[in-house]
Formats: C-alpha cells, sequence, structure tokens
C-alpha cells in the first residue's frame, strides 16, 4: 500500500491541531497505521503551524517535499510557503478570497506539475455560519467532498461528532457540511 | 478488542513509563518533553494507580528525587528537556557512580534546530560524559518499548539509564496498541550502606572502577541489542556504502531508501548507541568501503568509531555541524555521497523548482511574539518608558520575545536575569558608574533557579530593580502550576508558596505586587524602585508584575473587554508598531493605515496609553 503525505499549515490559533486530530482519527479508524508531527513552544506564539501527516508503513514523522498528496492551508502565505510539499497532480487547497489566488508566480509552477489548486474561501464559509473560529472546518468540509480516500465526508462527519467539545459540536457540523457543499460544487470544475 | 489510540510521543513514553510498573515520576517542563507528565497522570487516573507524580522545581530537585525512590528499591522516572539535563548534571555524575537499585529511567529530550531551546546539545554526550548508558528512540512505538528495555538494565547492571527521545518522537503523533497495565511495583525498602550511599573520596574511586566494568559489559550487551541495534547486512557480501543511524535520522532514512527501493546501501541502526557496541559496528565496517554516519543532534557515533577513516559524517563536512536533518537534507545528502563514491544517486528532488517559485514570492517572515494582552508586554513597555537607559537582563520564558521590543538584552540560561543582573552591577560600579539594571524573570523560572541567584545579590550587595512577570503559570511549556498556586501535577491541592514572602525571606526589602495592566502604576513603582536602588541606605528592589497569563485564564484574565478604534488622529509615525508590537495593531494595506485586527484583539486596553497623539481609543 502507498503512503499518503498530507501537510497542514495556518497560522497559530487557527485549529491545525484539532484538524490533524479529526483527520487522524478517520484514517485510524479505517485501520490505517498513523504518523504525523506537529508545531510546540515557541512556534505557536504567534508564528507559523504546519502539521504533517502519514498513513501507511512509515517510521519517520516528517513528509518528503514533494510527496504530499495533499496539502491544505488555512492562510494563503503559508499555503505557498508550504508549496515545495506538494506532490505532483496533487491537491493544493487554500483558504483564501482572493480573486488573485494563484499568485502569478505560482502558477506556471502548478500548471506544469499538473498540481488542482484551489482557492477556497472557508473563513467566508465559517464567518455566514455564524462561526468565524471555524476556517478549519469548513476547509476540512471543502476537501471531503473530493472523496479521497479515507477521507469521506461522512466519516469526518462523524469523528467530529465524537471529538468535538459538547459546546461547538452543532456548529462544528454546519460549517463542515457547508464546506462540503461548496466542494461538492465546484469539484469538477 | 485491542484498543488503538492516536497518542503523542510523549504520551509513548508515558504508556511506557505506567506499563513498567514505575512508581515514582518527577521532571520539570521543558519543550519537547513537557507533555510526559500530564500523559502519565492521565494514565494512572484511568487506571487508578497510586503512582507519585510531581512537577518539581527543578532537574536536580526532580532527578536527586528519583533518585531516593530507586535506591529505596522502586522504580523511578525523571524528564526533563535537554538543556535541564545541564541543570541536573551534578547529580546524574554522582549517581552514575552510586548505581541504582529500582530502575532508574532519565528521559532527557532533544531538540535540534533549536525551535525552543537555548542549545543543540546531544544528550547522548551527556550520557557518554557521565558514562551511564543511552537509548536514542526513533518513532514513539520505540520509546515506548525502549522505555521498558531501560528500566530492566538500570535493574540488572544497577546504574541509571538514560533515554533520549529528539522532538520529532516526543511531538510525532502515532497510532499506539494498548497493552495490559498492572499496578504492582514495591514497598520503600532502604537498605543502609554508607560505603555506596553516603561515598567519601576513599569509595568514589571503587565506585569508579566499577563503574567502568558495567559499560564494558553494557558495550557487550548492547553488541546483542538486536530489537534496537541491527543492520541488514546479507552475509559474505561487500559494499561501497554503508549508512550508520540512530534516532530520528534512522527513521527517515529507512523510509527514503524503501521508497526508492536501495536495497543496495546496507544500514545499521543504532538504538543503544553507549556503551558503544564495539563489536557489531566493527563488522558492519568491515563489509562496506565507506561508511555514513547520519545522526543527530552532533556528531558522537562518529566519535565513537575508533578507526574513521573509513567514516563520513559530520567531521568530514558531509552531513550539516547544525540544524535539523530534515527528511529534505538526509535526502540530498545521501544523494551527494553517493554521487562523490560514483554510484547511482538517489531520485531527483521533486522541490527544487518549488522552492524557487516560493523564494521569488518573498513571503513575510513569521516570527514569534507575545499575545495580543499579553501582561508582559504591559510589563516591557512600561520598563522602556520609565528607564530607557536601563540594561535588561531576561530569562528563560514567553518573555524572551520582549527582545522584539527591544526589551531584552541579554539571556544566558534559566535564572540567569539575577545572576547577571549582578554581575553587570558589580562591572560598573567598580568604575564608579550607577548604571540602572533591570532584571526580568518569570514566577516559574524564578521558583526553578532565581532564589540562589537574589540570595547571592543581595548578600554581596547588587544593587538592581527585579520584575518578576508573574502571570500565575508556566506559560511557554503548556501551562503547568507553579509552586504559587498550590495545585501539583496531578490537580490535587499542595501547600502554595508565596513568591512574596520567598522574595522577603531572601533578603529584600523593597518588595511591590503591581497589576502591569495599570501602565501609569507601573511606571510609579519603577520610578519608585529606581530611587531605592540608588538611595545609599537601599538595596534591591522587586517589583511583582502580577497578572494572569490569557491563554491559561482566558476570560478571566481580561474582565471587562475595551473595543478598541484607532482614529483620524494617527500620524503614522509607526510608535505602537515599533515600541508595543501587539500582534493585533498593524498596517493595514487596504487602507493604507495603522488598525487594529478585532479578530485577534484581546481587548485588555493597555495600548489606550500608549499612543503620543491619543489616537487609540475606547469605542463606548
Amino acid at each position: 500500500m502507498n503512503t499518503i503525505n498530507l501537510v497542514l499549515c495556518g497560522l497559530g490559533g487557527q485549529g491545525i491541531v484539532f484538524m490533524t486530530r479529526v483527520l487522524s482519527q478517520v484514517a485510524i479508524q479505517k485501520g490505517y497505521d498513523v504518523l504525523g508531527a506537529e508545531t510546540h513552544g515557541m512556534a505557536q506564539r504567534g508564528g507559523s503551524v504546519v502539521s504533517h501527516l502519514r498513513l501507511g508503513d512509515v517510521q519517520g514523522s516528517l513528509v518528503l517535499p514533494g510527496s504530499a498528496q495533499f496539502v491544505l492551508a488555512l492562510e494563503e502565505n503559508e499555503g505557498y510557503r508550504n508549496l515545495p510539499f506538494v506532490a505532483p497532480r496533487g491537491r493544493f487547497f487554500v483558504n483564501t478570497s482572493s480573486p488573485a489566488f494563484p499568485n502569478e508566480k505560482a502558477k506556471d509552477y502548478l500548471d506544469a506539475k499538473k498540481i488542482q489548486c484551489r482557492g477556497v474561501p472557508a473563513s467566508s464559509i465559517a464567518m455566514a455560519m455564524g462561526a468565524p473560529m471555524s476556517s478549519n472546518l469548513a476547509l476540512l468540509g471543502y476537501f471531503s467532498a473530493f472523496g479521497d480516500e479515507p477521507f469521506s465526508y461522512g466519516d469526518l462527519r462523524s469523528v467530529i461528532q465524537q471529538i468535538s467539545p459538547d459546546r461547538f459540536r452543532e456548529k462544528n457540523i454546519k460549517v463542515l457540511e457547508a464546506g462540503f457543499d461548496r466542494g461538492i460544487k465546484e469539484k469538477e470544475v | 478488542m485491542e484498543r488503538r489510540e492516536i497518542l503523542l510521543g510523549n504520551g509513548a513514553i508515558a504508556l511506557g513509563i505506567v506499563e513498567s510498573v514505575c512508581q515514582v515520576v518527577t521532571a520539570y517542563p521543558g519543550t519537547p518533553s513537557s507533555e510526559i507528565v500530564p500523559e502519565v497522570i492521565r494514565f494512572v487516573k484511568t487506571s487508578g494507580f497510586n503512582t507519585y507524580v510531581e512537577w518539581s522545581t527543578n532537574e536536580k530537585v526532580a532527578l536527586d528525587t528519583a533518585f531516593a525512590a530507586s535506591i529505596s528499591g522502586k522504580r523511578a522516572a525523571c524528564c526533563m528537556k535537554q538543556v535541564g539535563l545541564n541543570v541536573a548534571a551534578d547529580s546524574l555524575m554522582s549517581c552514575a557512580y552510586l548505581g541504582a537499585v529500582g530502575g532508574l529511567v532519565i528521559i532527557s529530550c532533544d531538540e535540534p534546530m533549536p525551535h525552543s531551546s537555548a542549545t543543540e546539545q546531544d544528550t547522548r554526550s551527556m550520557a557518554r560524559f557521565a558514562k551511564v548508558p543511552v537509548l536514542d528512540p526513533s518513532t514513539p512505538q520505540e520509546a515506548r518499548e525502549m522505555v521498558g528495555v531501560a528500566f530492566s538494565l538500570s535493574e540488572e547492571f544497577r546504574v541509571p539509564v538514560i533515554l533520549r527521545p529528539a522532538v520529532r518522537v516526543c511531538h510525532a503523533r502515532q497510532s499506539i496498541t494498548y497493552g495490559p497495565m498492572v499496578e504492582g511495583g514495591r514497598k520503600a525498602d532502604f537498605r543502609r550502606n554508607p560505603d555506596r550511599w553516603a561515598a567519601t573520596p576513599r569509595f568514589r574511586l571503587t565506585l569508579h572502577a566499577e563503574l567502568n566494568e558495567k559499560v564494558i559489559e553494557i558495550g557487550k550487551r548492547f553488541d546483542r541489542l538486536s530489537d534496537h541495534n541491527f543492520h541488514d547486512l546479507k552475509p559474505g557480501k561487500q559494499y561501497p556504502l554503508g549508512i550508520i543511524a540512530g534516532g530520528v535520522p534512522y527513521a527517515v532514512l529507512r523510509d527514503i531508501l524503501r521508497e526508492e527501493d536501495r536495497t543496495d546501501i546496507p544500514v545499521l541502526k543504532l538504538g543503544a548507541p553507549y556503551p558503544f557496541p564495539e563489536s557489531l559496528t566493527s563488522d558492519f565496517l568491515s563489509a562496506c568501503e565507506k561508511v555514513l554516519v547520519v545522526e543527530e543532534t552532533d556528531a558522537f557515533i562518529e566519535y565513537l568509531i575508533r578507526d574513521r577513516h573509513k567514516i563520513l559524517g559530520r567531521l568530514t563536512g558531509h552531513i550539516p555541524r547544525e540544524g535539523e536533518l530534515l527528511p529534505q537534507v538526509i535526502h540530498r545528502k545521501v544523494s551527494d555521497v553517493l554521487l562523490e563514491l560514483g554510484q547511482q544517486p538517489l531520485k531527483e528532488e521533486e522541490s527544487a523548482e518549488a522552492i524557487a517559485v516560493v523564494k521569488a514570492l518573498e513571503l513575510p517572515v513569521r516570527k514569534p511574539s507575545l499575545c495580543p494582552g499579553c501582561p508582559h508586554r504591559a510589563t516591557f513597555f512600561a520598563i522602556r518608558n520609565a528607564l530607557p537607559k536601563a540594561i535588561i537582563t531576561s530569562d528563560i520564558g514567553c518573555y524572551t520575545l520582549g527582545v522584539n521590543m527591544g526589551a531584552v538584552d541579554t539571556i544566558l540560561d534559566m535564572g540567569a536575569a539575577i545572576t547577571m543582573a549582578s554581575g553587570f552591577y558589580h562591572s560598573f560600579a567598580q568604575d564608579g558608574v550607577a548604571q540602572p539594571i533591570v532584571s526580568t524573570i518569570g514566577d516559574s523560572t524564578f521558583f526553578h533557579s532565581g532564589t540562589s541567584g537574589l540570595l547571592n545579590a543581595v548578600y554581596n550587595g547588587a544593587r538592581f530593580i527585579l520584575v518578576i512577570l508573574d502571570n500565575l503559570t508556566t506559560a511557554m511549556t503548556g501551562m503547568q502550576p507553579t509552586p504559587a498556586l498550590g495545585i501539583r501535577a496531578n490537580g490535587n491541592k499542595g501547600k502554595a508558596i508565596s513568591l512574596e514572602r520567598t522574595v522577603t525571606g531572601c533578603g529584600v526589602e523593597f518588595v511591590e505586587v503591581v497589576d502591569p495592566y495599570d501602565l501609569e502604576k507601573m511606571n510609579e513603582v519603577l520610578k519608585k524602585a529606581s530611587a531605592y536602588v540608588n538611595d545609599p541606605g537601599g538595596g534591591i528592589a522587586v517589583i511583582i508584575a502580577r497578572h494572569p497569563c490569557l491563554i491559561a485564564y482566558r476570560e478571566k484574565a481580561i474582565p471587562e473587554k475595551k473595543k478598541i478604534l484607532i482614529t483620524d488622529d494617527c500620524v503614522e509615525c509607526n510608535f505602537c508598531i515599533e515600541h508595543f508590537e501587539c500582534p493585533a495593531i498593524f498596517q493595514d494595506q487596504a487602507l493604507g493605515r495603522t488598525s487594529i485586527n478585532e479578530q485577534i484583539c484581546s481587548g485588555c486596553g493597555v495600548c489606550l496609553s500608549v499612543c503620543p497623539t491619543g489616537a487609540i481609543v475606547e469605542v463606548a
């Protein structure tokens, strides 16, 4: 079985750790061996936060650049910063509402490597649902619409049901759903 | 059904500790080791065990305590970060000689890069310095297994054993299958033996000889410790290149070679590198023409190999001498060596082009800064304002970030804010210069190693202002309680130690407690303290700047949230951005002016008295 590599990135406080938890929990429930790496300590004080996740028979917790099938970014610049991780033909989903995304300077590269690049207005989706801090769930929902093994919408949803704190559970599911709907609409574009 | 869960590497280590029926666990928090204790407590609580777990006041205290448990016959573990082992070195060097009864395992977590540490030092070198065995796990699962191995070795050879997981083990997450956890252990039984436990120099020579014997015996054992020290040489085959690796670099290398199906490159993994497995290594060296050593955080195995004529590594410049050996670094360096030896290199890297693309984007560098609303920001701002010419010595904690505000001049080690302030005072006073000096140290760091420096400063007549940044928690490492809170590691009530009385007990006669959010009051007390320091009858002045950490206490830290606005009176002087450095105040490119980011503004309102033109106002 081939290794599945993901890189999740953003800024401190955006909920990267929660996103990683959801995806790893889905994977472990589907019987995958899971290994990941996260940022702690000084780097959490407002700096870039990156989380690596690897599914399969691996021992190293970090993803080798050029080998992540999925890079999900909660902030545009952090997305670009982690662009080198995206594998050819991988998915590069970035939370942004900027019509200028992706940057001209990156476009040729993305095309040459056949990287599927999507600007996802995750913050706006979350804001519209009355949960401005939940852009992470909107992006997860969008991603789940693509149904990549093992991250199906249904499984993500049930894990979020399980692990969300009581007071956020309902909101979290709503934002996930809104992200998913958006993803379904844009999937075949 | 078997229970499988994703655990942090530190959780896997904690599991290993509890599975090994360890009865006493002591620690001082420090990245990347801090989560071991909370995870131990979680397992102990869910299992209903009566394991004793404490946050000690520092690492030496922690090791001494664990050592006493060990010589009472109990298994004891002591956890810290790598620089913490320096603090505990006095204890370590001596207890290596005295030995152990119940298994004594020291877990010292290394941090290449160094993301959150003062140095990139290699705990394996400390182990060799102390002549105690060291185990170097590659994954959380291996770390968990090695805890058990370490306890057994410690009891069999009566020696403390060090486990040194690096950050990519501690802060990796891995799916782990639980095994049985049983309560058990032994009754405390200290057998008096002054020749050993209270050994005078005469007996120390004997103990040293005993330790040297143990080192030889354990080295032989490590030749056969095949779960953690092994190679994949095919009998009789000769190889142009072999690689020796341990710890995290082994895991990375193993994945790369498998991915690229490079069975032509044999690897010797040394998960137990000291005492050095001479014979196993010698077999490996004989089968290879050249051997690359890939290890973190320093050259260690490379130095232990006595005949280095075949060896490539950090000493020959084939492996970087500093920084983290990220997968891409190992990939490139191994490939370079293969090319140099005329062998087939690894596959072309996919990322080189992307790195150039990213570089062309000129992304802003994000440096960490104090959180919006952090009380330390208010304190630093007040100090810089009241005493612009002061040398500001600081210490280890979140407040090192005060350097962004130009409010931190020195950082050396835990407690050095106070000891260096003494040193500066005497250096200037000797020349008859009254140099203003302000020392800043956090509450937890003060309890860790501030008191001895303060006693010394008072006793030797130093003069400076000491500001204790009391945010009622150990913030940087993840909100562990301090002795002042009277809450113990397991959440139970302990005796609260008063910071004020501790300072008074050190002989300080000027102690004032101020909430730094009140900049005016803070300024006034700083001026008063300065007068006291310069008064012939004065001395050291201590200000306790007390306000709860926003991360630890959330809403409670800001009882009345203020809504802040920047008005048209703003003249774009950038004073607030440069000197107050709050992440919530920023240059809005779209508006072309300074603005408040409401999403992250804490509403603390401290900035209201910062703006020289009064353009920062509260919205009613």
